[in-house]
């Protein structure tokens, strides 16, 4: 089963770039003078990149989420990171013009402040910590919503659309200069997230347990949710806010593999990165005129594929 | 040296006493007169400025430095993730990295070898106490407090881990609390008597089970027949 999916996901990185609504060969890539070599290169090539890093981010995002917060609905999106990256970003296609350094900005400090009042709440929480945590995270989620929606209302027609489309996320990019801060951030994100796997590992016990080991519990939470938070806000800056992959990704991983989540940080990272890419697969090939906004994809195929998983759950074999 | 001075946290009012090294502590107490909170305490689970070690405060003390000189075993194992095994448990117990050939002898010890593999949300009660213990074992810290270790146990389990207690090779200084009168006694360490958050008897064993000091504590609730305390099910005071 492992072998297969890794040798499905080879293939589906490989093809994906010459699928499109123009069907492309590797002889007319080649030639550097055609059309099609600039439509590979500049267009197809950075959108599979993009979408294997925002993939990636998402699912190891939600991996950490629901290691940290011990609850496996827990992720930046039902948390409300990611709707406040997404009106960091709104805020800056309003008031800056959209201008990507005002976008990432914007989009940490939503992120950022998120993760304080969480973080912040949670000390004052005692028993039933995440319980209450994933409710402040939907009360948040409102809150953001009807803030986005007071920008709808005071913005412009053009920037309405822009502000649609955007939550909507989109993988329509030119060039590889949007593609570069994804890329880096998401190594760096999955390099940090391995450093820390050994105090992770202890965090799936308990809390108490992690503490009493000798690990510097507050400090290090602290410290995975900042980091995970941030890669999350340059994600949604870049490709909007793409749900789900963070929530159904690390399960998916987890039913195919039966290990504890510390030793499926690579695995999560690259099938979720992998899902992403198939996804947006589908949403060029499928739309006649234009692209199906890839949010809709990844619902309408992760969704029925997760509860399958679910069902089959105790079936599978160690 | 374990040191409290005046230690007021939660239901827990002004508690003072000292441990000496290579001192052992029962902490008997009816339920809810703060026993468990007091090991949480010891241990810095609940943070306080009244516990010192060695005659460091505990709160200055670096993690790592306090996961060496203490540790609590709670009396339900706490695992999130359903795919940690038991050997996965017994390694992350080990302070500096696993040592195989010690695990596998505790878990030989404890009778647990065939669970090895299973995961640990899948043990029952009594193989989730044991596995406790056997984490605590292979984490040997200077203080080990033990939650009620064999409340969930069966008879030859109880005599087993009686036994481990009392053979001093596995623990270097052993905190337990206990609602087992006859383990107390058996043990012999010095008992702490807790009721309603305050010390109300510490000292040694002989004198807490003074039959007329046992009758203030307990009514005639409990009886000693021929050396062994049996809950006296009769009589209700």
């Amino acid at each position: 089963m492992k072998y297969i999916s890794l040798i499905l996901s080879l293939a589906v990185l490989v093809i994906a770039p010459f699928f499109g609504e123009i069907t492309l060969n590797i002889q007319e890539i080649l030639n550097s003078a055609s059309s099609s070599s600039m439509l590979f290169w500049e267009i197809r090539f950075p959108r599979v990149i993009i979408a294997f890093c925002s993939g990636a981010i998402l699912a190891l995002a939600g991996l950490v989420f629901q290691s940290v917060f011990r609850n496996p609905l827990t992720t930046p999106f039902t948390l409300g990171v990611a709707s406040g990256a997404t009106l960091g970003s709104a805020l800056a296609i309003v008031f800056f013009g959209g201008l990507l350094f005002w976008q990432y900005a914007l989009s940490f400090f939503g992120a950022l402040l998120t993760v304080a009042v969480l973080f912040l709440l949670s000390r004052s929480l005692k028993s039933a910590q995440t319980l209450s945590l994933l409710l402040v995270g939907i009360a948040l989620s409102f809150f953001y919503s009807a803030a986005l929606m007071v920008l709808y209302y005071l913005s412009d027609f053009e920037q309405s659309y822009s502000i649609v489309r955007f939550t909507m996320g989109s993988l329509n990019i030119v060039g590889f200069d949007t593609a570069y801060p994804i890329v880096i951030v998401s190594l760096l994100f999955l390099v940090s997230i391995l450093w820390q796997r050994q105090p992770l590992r202890l965090l799936l016990t308990s809390l108490d347990f992690a503490f009493l080991k000798g690990v510097h519990v507050t400090r290090l939470v602290m410290s995975l949710l900042l980091i995970t938070s941030l890669s999350v806000a340059v994600c949604v800056s870049v490709v909007g806010p793409i749900g789900f992959v963070g929530l159904i990704v690390p399960h998916i991983i987890k039913l195919l593999y039966r290990r504890s989540s510390d030793t499926l940080i690579f695995p999560t990272f690259f099938y979720g990165g992998i899902f992403l890419v198939a996804c947006d697969l589908v949403a060029r090939n499928l739309g006649a005129a234009s692209d199906i906004p890839i949010g809709v994809v990844t619902s309408f195929l992760g969704g029925p594929f997760f509860i399958y998983l679910i069902l089959h759950r105790h079936k599978g074999s160690r | 040296m374990l040191h409290v001075a005046d230690l007021t946290a939660k239901i827990l009012k002004n508690i003072s006493f000292t441990l000496k090294e290579g001192k052992n502590l029962t902490i008997l107490g009816n339920n809810g007169s703060g026993k468990t909170t007091l090991a949480r305490a010891l241990c810095h689970l609940i943070p306080s400025e009244s516990i010192f070690l060695e005659g460091q405060k505990i709160s200055e003390i670096a993690p790592h430095l306090r996961s060496q000189a203490i540790n609590y075993v709670p009396t339900t194992l706490d695992v999130y993730d359903e795919y940690l095994s038991v050997s996965d448990y017994l390694d992350l117990n080990c302070l500096e990295g696993g040592d195989s050939r010690k695990r596998e002898e505790i878990l030989e010890v404890l009778e647990i070898e065939h669970l090895k593999d299973s995961p640990c949300q899948s043990l029952s009660s009594g193989e989730s106490s044991l596995l406790l213990i056997a984490g605590a074992m292979l984490h040997r810290a200077r203080y080990t407090i033990l939650d009620e270790p064999t409340a969930n146990l069966d008879q030859a389990k109880k005599v087993k881990i009686y036994r481990l207690l009392k053979s001093g090779s596995y623990f270097q200084n052993t905190i337990i609390i206990t609602h087992d009168l006859n383990l107390a006694y058996k043990l012999g360490y010095n008992v702490l008597y807790l009721e309603e958050g305050s010390v109300r008897f510490f000292g040694s064993c002989g004198d807490f089970f003074d039959p007329t000091h046992l009758e203030t504590c307990f009514g005639n609730a409990v009886q000693n027949i021929g050396g062994n305390f049996v809950v006296n099910y009769d009589e209700v005071y």
